[in-house]
């Protein structure tokens, strides 16, 4: 085979990223050898992917790969595989182009600290776990990079180990998600144990036909390790102490990609794998675990005074978006879920590298310490509203697009069951996403509007690598939410495509006409249609949006909207001051995390219930996982 | 004809704020009485703002304290032009009972141009209304003489 | 190609969009004020007085806080009015709708964030403390009544998605034809919770009296606008007025959409048609289309302004989430099971 066959494009893209973390371990002295090996790993790595479009995505390909060419003897998948389907391919791109991103932010984000070559060592090692995660086609394999990224993520948590509360948070991530490894390891022993294969398109062909209650116990098994990894409730504590501790470049990683990762385990585990996304059991499983998380966080978020906290818990409340729309098991629900999960990977990559230009300009997210500075870095401001409104769901950016398909997608599930249970998830939605807005008007205020603290006077404007690895994610957040349909047509369904096209997925890695010799029952094909309820065309309505701008600003200019203004303050002084009742002006900021305490005086019991909930204790947080793999072990052998 | 409509809408759309200057509370009940269903000077336009910053006419009530005067200085800064000022009562203009004191720093003249005066102690709520009116002419005169 | 632009120009700038919003909206907003002056035994000022404080306003120096971001202290009001605008082209008047096929009512749900929105952006730029008290209550109005609402809308939805056959249905054009044929959907028993809760939301979106904590002038010197004055503070106003229509027009289409068709049987009954038919429709639509507003408005906001005195903010959530949520969700449990 030629070397630089498409077959080889997938190992490839893996390869070049731990390869450079070889590198930098050995040479990583040298300060412009680490930054162009990172920068030109992670793009050859996105390069790599980007190549597969075409075949994948647009032909329909499926890529499998045996390394060292070990083919199925006997029919039985001995050797190691990578298998990408266009789902892989959608998370590989994802992946592949985040990572670049936040290592273009790097370069200048990191250029205080200590000990930097160890920070690209082990951020390639867990961009390189991400990209192996999705990539492969083997269980076993799965765990292995899961090991990988979760390790590099706790190092990389504790990077800043002279921060506050580093070491702690690293410590809880690496207890429990320990847990969640482990839970994985047993579950795939399990399952070997059973189908004696860890291939995963031979274990697809096996599994569902022959579901025994070690079966089912790997199932719920794999399911509580892969929530782990995505810091579903009742994970999710872990993920804000995480995120509040990780530099920024690194929270982009751990929510915008590691989190994707157990989203994609989650839709290969009980897609593929168990194929029992048909029961309506299981479709509740998953849409109520969404929901619980998207609310549960959104609220958590309003209560925090961290921004990189309230961050984080945003980001487990949009993964609950994405997971409660793939459980529809609908093609419309999946596709709408895996663009809310592209969606999410820019805006919350582009917020937590703006949180990330705050702390780098003035040393802390404390929203009750940082306001006014918008006048200070105006660039840093316009792309954080940007992020913020896209995560809001305010037309006309992505997060708008991704979430009007969701709604349509959960109300067109109820409608199609006459469940009423799938509209509570319509409305649960709608109220988060206006939640979500609530707690980035918060931050808005708190940190980049209001009154500027006296201590950040001599506060400048981020350099410009950093504003440009922001500019790219504004740019694709807007891009993303005007073009829906070109994103939903070339992306999103062909992925949910595939995750219905079990049969091809089988046949294509063990030989044709395996799935149909194997399989027990044939999957239950699904209707595969794209068709929605409403019509939603951003670019018409941006059109129209523009020409009612104009024709206001014509109209306030007519009315001298703006000329008599512009004079210079008069000696008089106080004219141009803040109006505060006739004082001279004082700083009083109103921000903080107390801003919304008309909302938070009603729900006060609630929220004190969630204060005393989140103990911080990591055996507490051990005990959360311990009881949720119980309940899911009972689920699983109840409903499977 | 735009700038013509903006000149008749002044007239016709004074916005009222009002400043205590260590007024002894009585003006201040009569200038709302002003916009009760008695008088209801809202016919003609008259509301009360709650900022300068929206304001037309500032109306001063009280004897211009020491503590208050710098304060209602920079209240009447930050009222954009065209803007009236009125005095109400005696006080602002005369320091009435208060005069001589020592922590009076009035007429509110000294320091400002103020364009009516309202006498008396308190005066009627039909004085204080006519007091506004011819306010709202010299209104419309300034905002004629702008550009 | 040029005419079809020319057309969807005349209809962004004149009907159904800028001139006439500013035109019906000021109207309203006058009509209110008037009506609030008479239920309380005042004269009340002229019902062109909006359009009087309007144009003074633009008259007006602009004073720009030294303290403030420029661009968003001058750009959030002007994003605001546009985004409302457009929001009043998605929403048809009667048979006639400008651009109904791009929009829906989620849509709309949230368009309708945008204006408050750029209001409390707008005064969060400026860093008045009156400003951040002001956001944070306005936020917290606006959560409120997104419940109702959201609740409101699905519930009309399911109802003329469950006669029409498709199951659901967000669109607006959509819902508005079903009433025109099938008479209006205040008609049906039990849409009638939904449309109290809807008549209970205008107060709460527009800003108007019990639920104007937001802007209270009395305490927080009118909150987010403490800092705004000119033309600015004219384009809040502007918008304040187009947002009474904008939720008025909404309730009419959802609840009274059938009066359309009657409008259409009178037309097409008297013998009339073609082109002198279509244009008496859309005069008649539009005349019946501000009569109705006019009479939500006073039903919806000048009488409760008159009667009510100010709500506390966290009064405001709890009578949002409980008594208006509940019917709505009476609403759509109802519609649900196909009553």
């Amino acid at each position: 085979m030629n070397m630089l066959s498409l077959q080889h494009f997938p190992i490839y893209s893996i390869m070049v990223l731990f390869l450079g973390a070889f590198l930098i371990v050995i040479f990583g002295k040298s300060k412009v050898f680490r930054h162009a090996v990172a920068l030109l790993a992670t793009f050859a790595s996105f390069f790599f992917m980007a190549m597969l479009f075409k075949p994948v995505m647009l032909e329909g390909q499926t890529i499998a790969y045996w390394m060292g060419n070990r083919v199925p003897a006997g029919g039985y998948a001995i050797g190691i595989a990578l298998e990408v389907d266009a789902l892989s391919l959608f998370f590989g791109l994802l992946v592949s182009c985040v990572v670049f991103i936040a290592c273009v932010y790097s370069i200048q984000y990191m250029s205080h600290d200590d000990n930097v070559p160890q920070y690209y060592t082990l951020f390639l090692m867990l961009a390189g776990g991400v990209m192996g995660l999705v990539l492969s086609g083997d269980l076993f394999n799965m765990f292995i990079m899961v090991e990988i990224l979760t390790f590099a993520a706790v190092a990389l948590t504790a990077f800043r180990n002279t921060a506050n509360g580093a070491l702690e948070a690293a410590f809880k991530y690496l207890v429990v998600g320990c847990i969640g490894s482990t839970c994985i390891l047993a579950g795939t022993i399990m399952l070997y144990a059973q189908v004696h294969t860890l291939n995963l398109a031979q274990m697809s062909a096996l599994i569902p036909g022959n579901l025994s209650t070690a079966t089912k116990v790997a199932f719920a098994l794999l399911f509580i390790g892969f929530c782990t990894k995505a810091f579903l409730v009742p994970f999710h504590p872990l993920a804000a102490d995480a995120h509040g501790a990780a530099p920024a470049s690194i929270s982009v990683l751990i929510s915008g990609v590691l989190t994707k990762s157990g989203i994609y385990g989650l839709i290969r585990l009980s897609y593929f794998l168990f194929q029992s996304m048909a029961l309506g059991t299981m479709q509740f499983w998953l849409v109520f675990l969404g929901s619980v998380s998207m609310f549960v966080c959104v609220t958590m978020a309003l209560a925090q005074h961290d921004f990189k906290r309230l961050l984080a818990f945003h980001s487990i409340s949009q993964i609950g978006y994405v997971l409660a729309s793939v459980g529809l098991c609908t093609a419309f629900g999946i596709s709408a879920g895996l663009y809310h999960a592209m969606n999410h990977t820019l805006f919350k990559g582009l917020l937590f590298l703006a949180a990330g230009a705050v702390l780098h300009e003035t040393g802390t997210t404390d929203l009750g310490k940082l306001g006014g500075l918008s006048r200070k870095m105006p660039h840093t401001t316009v792309l954080f509203l940007i992020g913020a409104f896209s995560i809001s769901g305010i037309p006309p950016f992505n997060g708008f697009a991704s979430k009007w398909m969701i709604y349509q997608a959960t109300y067109q599930k109820a409608v199609e069951t006459g469940n009423i249970g799938f509209l509570l998830v319509t409305i649960c939605a709608l109220v988060t996403s206006t939640l979500t807005l609530a707690s980035f008007v918060k931050v808005t205020q708190s940190v980049f509007f209001g009154q500027l603290p006296k201590e950040y006077e001599n506060v400048k404007e981020v350099p410009f690598g950093m504003r440009l690895a922001m500019g790219i994610l504004a740019a694709m957040c807007l891009v993303t939410g005007l073009l829906p349909e070109a994103v939903t047509r070339y992306l999103t369904e062909p992925a949910a495509r595939a995750v219905f096209a079990v049969t091809d997925y089988i046949n294509n890695m063990m030989g044709a006409g395996y799935a149909q010799s194997a399989m027990t029952a044939p999957p239950a094909v699904q209707s595969v249609s794209f068709a929605s309820a409403g019509v939603w065309s951003p670019i018409s309505w941006l059109c129209l949006l523009m020409i009612a701008l104009l024709a206001v600003s014509i109209v306030a200019i007519a009315g001298k909207y703006d000329r008599v203004s512009v004079k210079s303050p008069e000696n008089l002084g106080g004219k141009y001051d803040l109006f505060y009742g006739g004082e001279q002006t004082v700083y009083s900021q109103v921000g903080g995390d107390d801003l919304f305490w008309g909302f938070k005086h009603n729900w006060r019991h609630y929220f004190s219930f969630m204060h005393e909930l989140h103990s911080g204790v990591v055996n507490d947080y051990s005990l959360w996982a311990v009881v949720a793999l119980a309940l899911a072990i009972v689920y699983a052998l109840i409903v499977l | 004809m735009f700038k013509k409509l903006i000149e008749e809408s002044t007239g016709k759309s004074p916005w009222l704020f009002h400043i205590n200057a260590g007024s002894c509370n009585g003006c201040d009940i009569e200038l709302v009485s002003v916009l009760t269903p008695r008088y209801d000077a809202e016919r003609l336009g008259f509301k009360l703002a709650g900022s300068p910053r929206h304001a037309d006419i500032v109306v001063v009530t009280g004897p211009i304290t020491a503590q208050s005067l710098p304060r209602v200085l920079r209240s009447i800064e930050q009222v954009p032009e065209p803007r009236c000022i009125v005095t109400m009562g005696s006080c602002p203009q005369s320091g009435n009972v208060f005069r001589g004191s020592y922590s009076i720093c009035g007429p509110l003249s000294k320091y400002v141009h103020v364009d009516v005066d309202v006498a008396g102690c308190t005066p009627k709520p039909e004085a204080v209304i006519d007091g506004l009116a011819l306010a709202t002419k010299i209104l419309q005169e300034k905002r004629r003489a702008m550009k | 190609m040029i005419i079809e632009a020319l057309k969807y120009l005349a209809y962004v700038l004149i009907f159904p969009g800028f001139l006439f919003c500013f035109l019906t909206g000021m109207l309203l907003c006058g009509i209110d004020r008037k009506l609030v002056a008479r239920m309380q035994k005042r004269v009340g000022p002229p019902i062109l007085q909006p359009f009087y404080d309007f144009f003074k306003l633009c008259g007006k120096e602009t004073i720009i806080p030294a303290a403030a971001n420029r661009t968003v202290f001058l750009l959030a009001p002007l994003v605001g009015l546009a985004a409302l605008v457009v929001l009043q082209l998605f929403i048809p008047v009667f048979g006639f709708s400008a651009f109904s096929n791009v929009a829906d009512v989620i849509v709309i749900l949230y368009l309708l964030l945008i204006p408050a929105l750029s209001i409390m952006i707008g005064g969060a730029a400026t860093g008045s403390p009156y400003a951040g008290v002001g956001l944070s209550r306005e936020m917290v109005t606006v959560l409120s009544c997104e419940l109702p609402l959201v609740l409101v809308l699905l519930a009309v939805g399911k109802k003329v998605g469950a006669a029409t056959g498709s199951g659901l249905c967000f669109s607006l054009s959509e819902i508005v034809r079903y009433q025109m044929l099938n008479g209006s959907l205040l008609g049906k028993l039990s849409m009638l919770p939904a449309a109290a809760a809807f008549l209970m939301v205008i107060p709460g979106e527009t800003g108007s009296h019990p639920f104007d904590a937001a802007e209270a002038e009395t305490e927080i010197c009118e909150g987010m606008l403490a800092e705004y004055s000119g033309a600015p503070l004219g384009v809040y106003k502007l918008s304040h007025a187009v947002k009474l229509l904008t939720m008025t027009s909404l309730f009419v289409m959802l609840f009274l959409g059938g009066i359309g068709g009657a409008i259409q049987n009178l037309i097409l009954g008297a013998g009339l048609s073609g082109g002198a038919a279509g244009a008496l429709i859309i005069l008649l639509d539009v005349l019946v289309l501000f009569a109705l507003c006019a009479a939500i408005t006073a039903a919806a906001i000048s009488f409760v302004h008159a009667v009510t005195a100010r709500l506390k903010i966290e009064q405001i959530f709890k009578y949002y989430w409980t008594v208006v949520a509940a019917l709505a969700l009476v609403s759509l449990v109802l519609a649900w099971y196909g009553l």
